[in-house]
This record gives structure tokens, sequence and C-alpha cells, in this order.
């Protein structure tokens, strides 16, 4: 709770500095209407046309306030297609976008979660599989998948995979890797001494792994958990970007920019950002849970 | 079929004899490299034999053989979409950015109440899907690299920022009182002290600045761009099906990728050098 | 991976079972709009179903080539333009254009006034906005007409890889822009902007229009008398759909609206697109004019040192689906 006052104080500098960044930013275009027009504007004319314009350059904080509540609150409410409507969540609404990114979003966190502690298991107990494995899988990384999103998908479609599951497949991508070095560091935790405990009780291989490696692993995995959810939800954007006229918060924002409407791009920006945030803390929540039952405290 | 038959083949002897030499010649510096070049060398194989033996167009994926190809072949081109997006838009916002985080973090550092402020703000910031921003910093910095590297600024910012942040706290009191006990001035505790023991915290986060900052150079250049560098190159090459060309700059941005990360984790080692994590591999 | 797999058979089995009508998959070149206000319609008001059809309509986008999705097998016909369907010719995917429900190209290049541009001759030394993606062809075209290099100096002109909307003109960083003269003109327009603040070069007055909208399948397809039926009855709905939609623009337009699944779409902008579109459309019944493609070929060939095309293409469109369409 210590923290609730330097928070504020940031967020309100950072709301000062852009509503400054607004004026200045968003001046060439009131000046070149003034001019266009023939007419000469004075100081307040531009301030207040500044935070008023309808395709700015940079939107003030409370265009996106109020963007964000029409098409979340508003929409769904009032709305002709709004949940109240129509008893559906409307598609002009964040809220119903925000569904679709999430849903892509878990499954291709579940599946590179999967997939990254499948591959550090591996890893941990091969050393071909460490050696030849590891460079390749900091390699994989250095492609950038982002700028193939759009060919995966098309490939993906050709052989008959639709859907959810390319955009899973993209955020997997990004979101195996932070759980594969992490847990290849977690399942290497316990030092020798530990180790050499279980080899005096003769333990198995799989015993070992069960009984102390899987457990000292477990902050690790949270630790990496966190990133790759944030991971996974940059895949999924990503991979909805390309999709033009699908549903998602990529599509919104692509959408926002094909039609210059910068309101609308910070609108699901910010909505994007909380989404993350929320994951985050969610994932950091369980965290505290489990690792409180398990008596380690990070 | 023979393809498909024999990559299969090829796989199954390079795996063998991976695991052997993994066992039997494991400290051998020569086997270490051979070990990832030689499953390196079994995926490619893999892939140009199910290309050719499902009969796979190559507009949707073509065979390793010929992208290599188009590599040697377009060499001109590749080196100036390299120029343009890795050494002018990714590694120019790379230093712009970590260096501006170096420097924030050492500011912030004294105020407790901007570090509490600030980092979660920052954690917040990081958790934005960034590309989402790539759009507008093109519309603020114009079309040619300036705004691949802006963008690459924003990407790299927090990582490294955060990373720096916790470094800079990594010191023990122990450490710092002997240093209080010496007189030290805040700038010479600082120099002294508590840069070098953040330096395995910062190097991890300019490790990972460096795949962001070539993604976010690359990204960038699909909301506008001169035309060159590589995003530009692989839109417009996917428009005209050149897909050889494609996979060829993704070819030269992996490499780059690959080889940018290996220079940071080189550096690493000497600075880091006393580090337990870089000892005991000598 | 094992779920994959089972969603993988769940989909195949589901194309493998039994359709009442015969299902026909159909890739748009961009987003759900008023550009394809014929197709959506024609599915609304049920015309596919008459002909039997089942019709599933892919939206397209920035980073999406119908030439890809179509030589993938995502598409059994996908709209495009011309240009990069002959190129995609060239580069050995051999698509047939099968109908043209567009007959003018909308086409053009929009310069602020302020900048002093006049004629095609003041281009010289300025920066010009294009989008890549296969649809720089007509532009490059154009501009090896004028003799113009595109790697910019003062002889020739700079050019920008512009994104998919009208911010460079605006922020001044292109001096001209490409536009469609259903969309981004009105964005600019609709963005303060007035007319005669603008000069406007139409493909079209230029001579150099290329044909825009058309349907293509694969060549190997046309082989297969099933398939040609299915595309007779599909082109022949199709352009029911259109002159419907030109006949009736702001119904066209609502539900183009209600099939747009960002809802980015706002009614007015889509209404007036309709009407720019249907201007467009109104001088074809769906079959290919061949002097219009005479045409188009002369203009890619001409392209100096570096045209689009290098050869005649040769069976690049047939009337056979038209002629039994619209008999």
């Amino acid at each position: 709770m210590r923290s609730v006052l330097p928070i504020l104080t940031v967020v309100l500098a950072i709301i000062v500095l852009w509503y400054g960044a607004t004026v200045a930013l968003n001046a060439q275009w009131t000046r070149d209407q003034a001019a266009r027009a023939g007419v000469e504007v004075g100081f307040s004319e531009i301030v207040r046309d500044t935070l008023a314009q309808t395709r700015p350059k940079l939107p003030a904080p409370h265009q996106v306030a109020a963007e964000l509540y029409q098409s979340t609150w508003v929409e769904e409410v009032f709305g002709r297609r709004g949940i109240v409507a129509t008893g559906t969540l409307s598609n002009r609404s964040l809220i119903y976008h925000g569904w679709v990114t999430l849903s892509a979003t878990m499954l291709g966190f579940a599946f590179g979660t999967g997939l990254g502690i499948l591959l550090a298991i591996g890893i941990v107990h091969s050393r071909a599989m460490d050696m030849s494995f590891m460079p390749w899988a900091i390699a994989s990384q250095t492609v950038p998948i982002l700028a193939i999103a759009p060919m995966v998908i098309v490939v993906l479609a050709s052989i008959g995979i639709k859907g959810l599951i390319p955009k899973a497949i993209i955020a997997a991508y990004l979101s195996f890797f932070p759980v594969l070095v992490g847990m290849v560091k977690g399942f290497r935790a316990p030092d020798a001494m530990q180790l050499d405990l279980l080899r005096t009780y003769s333990a198995s291989r799989a015993r070992t792994f069960w009984q102390l490696r899987l457990p000292s692993s477990v902050p690790y995995l949270f630790a990496s958990l966190k990133v790759g959810i944030a991971a996974a939800l940059v895949g999924t954007i990503v991979g909805e970007l390309p999709a033009g006229a699908s549903a998602g918060l990529g599509a919104r924002l692509l959408s926002g920019s094909y039609y210059g409407q910068t309101i609308q791009i910070w609108a699901a920006l910010l909505a994007a950002a909380t989404l993350a945030a929320g994951l985050v803390v969610i994932v950091g929540a369980i965290e505290r849970v489990v690792l409180g039952r398990m008596g380690m405290r990070s | 079929m023979i393809w498909a038959w024999g990559s299969l083949a090829f796989w199954a002897l390079a795996t063998a004899l991976n695991v052997w030499l993994a066992r039997a010649h494991s400290r051998n510096r020569a086997v270490r490299l051979f070990i990832p070049a030689l499953f390196g060398a079994t995926l490619l194989l893999v892939w140009e034999g199910l290309v050719r033996s499902l009969g796979v167009s190559p507009v949707i994926l073509p065979p390793p053989s010929m992208i290599g190809v188009r590599i040697a072949e377009s060499l001109p081109i590749l080196w100036a979409d390299f120029s343009q997006t890795i050494l002018k838009g990714a590694l120019s916002g790379y230093l712009i950015g970590c260096g501006v985080a170096v420097a924030v973090a050492v500011l912030i550092d004294r105020s407790p109440f901007l570090q509490r402020g600030l980092l979660p703000v920052g954690n917040f910031v990081a958790a934005l899907p960034i590309v989402g921003i790539a759009p507008i910093l093109v519309m603020w910095f114009g079309f040619d690299w300036q705004s691949k590297a802006a963008v690459v600024v924003v990407m790299v910012f927090f990582p490294v920022l955060v990373n720096m942040v916790a470094g800079l706290k990594a010191t023990d009191a122990l450490q710092r009182d002997q240093m209080a006990t010496w007189s030290a001035s805040y700038w010479q505790g600082l120099f002294k002290l508590r840069m070098p023991a953040a330096m395995p915290f910062l190097f991890n986060g300019l490790k990972i600045a460096t795949t962001l900052a070539l993604i976010g150079a690359i990204v960038a250049e699909f909301f506008g761009s001169p035309t060159r560098g590589m995003g530009f190159r692989i839109s417009t090459a996917v428009g005209q099906l050149d897909l050889p060309l494609v996979w060829a700059e993704i070819a030269v941005a992996a490499f780059a990728g690959s080889a940018f990360y290996g220079l940071v984790a080189v550096i690493e080692k000497g600075v880091t050098f006393w580090h337990p994590s870089q000892r005991g591999r000598a | 991976m094992k779920r994959l797999m089972t969603s993988v058979f769940a989909l195949t089995a589901m194309a493998g079972s039994a359709y009442a009508a015969d299902s026909v998959t159909l890739q748009l070149k961009w987003v759900t709009q008023a550009q394809f206000a014929g197709y959506y319609v024609a599915l609304e008001k049920g015309f596919y179903d008459e002909e039997n059809l089942d019709v599933t309509i892919l939206a397209g986008g920035p980073d999406i080539a119908p030439t890809q999705v179509i030589a993938g097998g995502g598409a059994d016909v996908v709209i495009d333009w011309m240009p990069p369907a002959l190129a995609a010719r060239e580069k050995g995917l051999p698509l047939v254009n099968i109908a043209q429900p567009f007959k003018s190209s909308g086409m053009m290049l929009t310069c602020l006034a302020e900048t002093g541009i006049k004629t095609p001759a003041d281009f010289k030394g300025h920066t010009l906005g294009v989008w890549f993606f296969g649809n720089e062809f007509p532009f490059l075209s154009w501009m090896s007409t004028l003799g113009l290099s595109t790697a910019g100096g003062a002889d020739g002109v700079t050019v920008l890889k512009q994104g998919f909307n009208v911010d460079p003109l605006l922020q001044k960083q292109a001096d001209c822009i490409s536009t469609m003269t259903y969309n981004e003109y009105w964005q600019v327009i609709d963005a303060g902007i007035a007319p005669d603040q603008l000069v406007t070069f139409k493909y079209e007055d230029q001579g150099v229009a290329t044909l825009e909208d058309g349907l293509y399948v694969l060549e190997a397809n046309l082989a297969d008398p099933a398939f040609v039926d299915r595309m007779v009855r599909f082109v022949r709905a199709s352009m029911k759909g259109w002159k419907y939609a030109e006949a009736n623009p702001d119904e066209a337009a609502m539900i183009v609206l209600d099939n747009d699944e960002t809802g980015a779409q706002t009614e007015g902008h889509q209404k007036r697109m309709m009407a720019e579109v249907a201007r467009l459309t109104a001088g074809s019944n769906g079959a290919l004019d061949e002097a219009d493609f005479n045409r188009t070929v002369a203009t890619l060939m001409a392209g100096g040192s570096d045209p689009v095309i290098t050869a005649l293409p040769v069976g690049a469109w047939t009337h056979a689906i038209t002629d039994l369409a619209l008999n």
C-alpha cells in the first residue's frame, strides 16, 4: 500500500506530459487547417482544437477514456447490437474483441507452456539434446515470427487449420521459450548435495524428478509463466493483425490504423495492456497461493 | 519417396551420432560446435526431404536448396535491406534505448519514491503489445529508419530498465558497509561496487533486448517504409509470391539475430568473468 | 499435439460429410467493405441459396495475398487485381480470370495542391506514397511510362511504402498518395481537407488503368466439369448480387456493415463507398472485355527495364464461365 502514492504521482505526471504532448503534436494540423482556411489562430484556440480533433496524431487522455467507455459499457448496454439488446456481445465492443483475444491467448499459452516444460525435461535428462537443441531454441526466437505471421496463417489454413489454432500456434511459439529457459534452470536448481542425498537413497531418475527436481523448479516455473503469458498475448495480437476483418484486439488495432482512427488504436492498446496486466496479476496470485502451500515464500 | 525415407534415415543416423558424441566427447571443443551444427543440418535436410517428397508448392513453402540459391543470387538486395533495417533501425534504437534505460535506472536509484512509482508503471507498459504502437510511431517519426529506431527504443527500454534497477540493488548490506567504512562517496560506491554488481542483471536485460530490437525494427516496416528494408522486402515479396526471397530475408534475420545475441553474450563473459554462472565452464 | 490432430480430423470429417448444397469458398482481396458488396448481397439475399450454393466469404487484409491463399488450397475462387494475378501466373501459378465485375479502375494518385503538382510532369523530385504487396504494379508501370525513375533523386520520384491509411498525406510525409475513388479519397476529405485543395490523377484518365477486382481460379480446376458448373452458378448469383447492390446502394451498404466482424466500419463511409463502387461496376455484366485485358497487358509490359510481366500471357482469361452464366 506504500506504493499507492508514488504510483499515483507517476501516473499523474504521465497524464500531464501526455496532455502537453497532445498539444505539441497536434498543433501542426491545426495550423495547416487554419492556413488552408486563411485565418490566424491564437494559442488558446490551438489548445482547444488540439484536444478535440477527430483524427489526432496523439489523442488526449480524456478522448481515449471516452472511447473506452463508449466501446464497452455504452455499446453493450445501449447499443443496437449490445448484450442487453441481443443477448450476445456486440462486435463493436472491446469486451467482445478482448474475449476473442483472450481465448486464443490461453490456448497458445497452454500449448507453449506444455511444450516448454516437455523440452526442458528432455534437455535436463539428455546431454545430447541439451547440446544440440539449446542453441537452436535461442536462434528460433530471432526468427521474426511476427513478420511471417501472415504467411504462417495462410499456410496453416491451406492444410485446414483455421480459427483459433493458428493464432494460438504463434502465441505458443513466443511463449514456449521463456518457459523452456526458466524450467531448465529450475530443474537444475537442486544442488549437488540434494542430488547426492537422493542417490544414497538409490532413488531412480523418475523419482528424483518427481520428488526433487519438480518441486524445486516451481518458483522458476511461475517466474517464467509471467513472462510467457505476456508473450502469448503479444503473439495472439500479432496473429490477429493480418487477419483483417476477423475479430480480436489485433484486428481492432489494424482496422483503427487502416481508417486512421487513432483514438480507436489507443483504446485498443489500453485494453490490451489491461488484459496483459490482469493476466500477469492472476498468475502472480496463483504463485503466492501455491508457493505458500508448498512452504516456499517468494 | 526416396527423399522422405532418405531424410528420415539421415535424421536417425545423425541423432545416434549426436547421442554418442555427447556421451563420449563432450569435453572436446570442436565436438561442442559440431553437435548443434549437425542438428541444424538435419533439420534442413528433413525440411528439404518433406517438401520434395510431398510436392509442396514453392509458393507455400520452398525447399532450403531453393532458398540458398536465392540468397546467393540476391546478395546486394539482402545487404541493402540489412543495413537499412539492422544497422540503421535496430542498432541505433538498441543503443539509444539501452543507454537511456541505464541512465534512468541510475537516476531513479537515488529515489525510492520514484522507484516505487515507476516500476509498476514500467511493468504495465512492458506488458503492452509494443507492436501496436508501431503504426503510431511511424506516423510521428516518418517513414525512414528513425521511426523504426523509435519502436526499438520503446521495446528495449523497459526490460533493460527493470533489470538494471534490480541489479543496482544486488549488493548486500555488508558490501555497502565496507564501502562506507572506506568513506567512499555515492559515486565511488556506484562505480566501484554497485555498477559491477549490476552487470549480470544488466546483461540479462541486454540479451533479451537483442531479439526484441530485431523484431521491432522489422515489424515497424510493415506500417510504412521506404522501398528497402527487411520488413518491406518480406511483405512485398509475399505479395509477389517470391517466397524464396522471403525465406532468404528470414534466414538473414535469424543469422543476424543469433550473431547479435552471441556478441552480447561474449561481452558479458568478459565483463562478468567473476560471476558464479560464468565460472566452471572454462 | 494430440488436440491439434483431433481438430484436424474433425475438420476433414466435416468437409467430407455430404452437404446439401455445393460449397464455394471465396477469398476477398481486402477487409469487409462495400467494395465487395455484390457478394455479401448475394449471400444475404439468398441468391447463392437459389443456385444451391453454400458460399463462405473469407475477408482479406493487408498481409493476405489472395494468390497465395488459392495456391495453398484455402479458397476455390479469389478476388484479385489483374496485375498481381498475371505476375503470379508468370511465377508459375496458373490463375485464370473467369469474370470481371469491375469495368473501370478506381485507383488514383491524390496530391496536395500546395505542393505545386499540376500534371504528371511535375512529379519529378517529389515523394509519392504507394501500396505494395502486389498493388504496386500499376504504379510502377505508370512511372516507367512517364520515364521517371523510382529510385529517388532529382530526376526521379521518391517512393514510400504507405501504410493502408491516408496519414502520410495529412502529416505531409508524402506529397501524393495512392487512393481509391471509393475509399481513401473520402478519408482525406473526411479528415478536413477540401476537394479544391487536392489534385487527383486517375489511372483511368492517364491511360494506364489496369483491371481491378476480378474473379480468379486455378487453371487445372477448369478441366473439372463439376467445378465449372459450380463456378457458373457462383458467377451468375454474384452478378445478380452486384446488380441488386447497384440498384439499392443503401441496403447493400447496411448488409456489408452487418457482415463486418471488426465493427470498425461506419455507416456513412460504407454508403458513400457503395455509391462510388457502383460507378465502377456499372459498365460490366461480368464478362471480361478483351480490349480491357489487352490494355492492361500493354501497360504492364511497357515497364521499361523492369516490366511487371515479360511475356504475353496466354490463356489468362476465359469466357467459358460467363458465357454459360449470363447466356
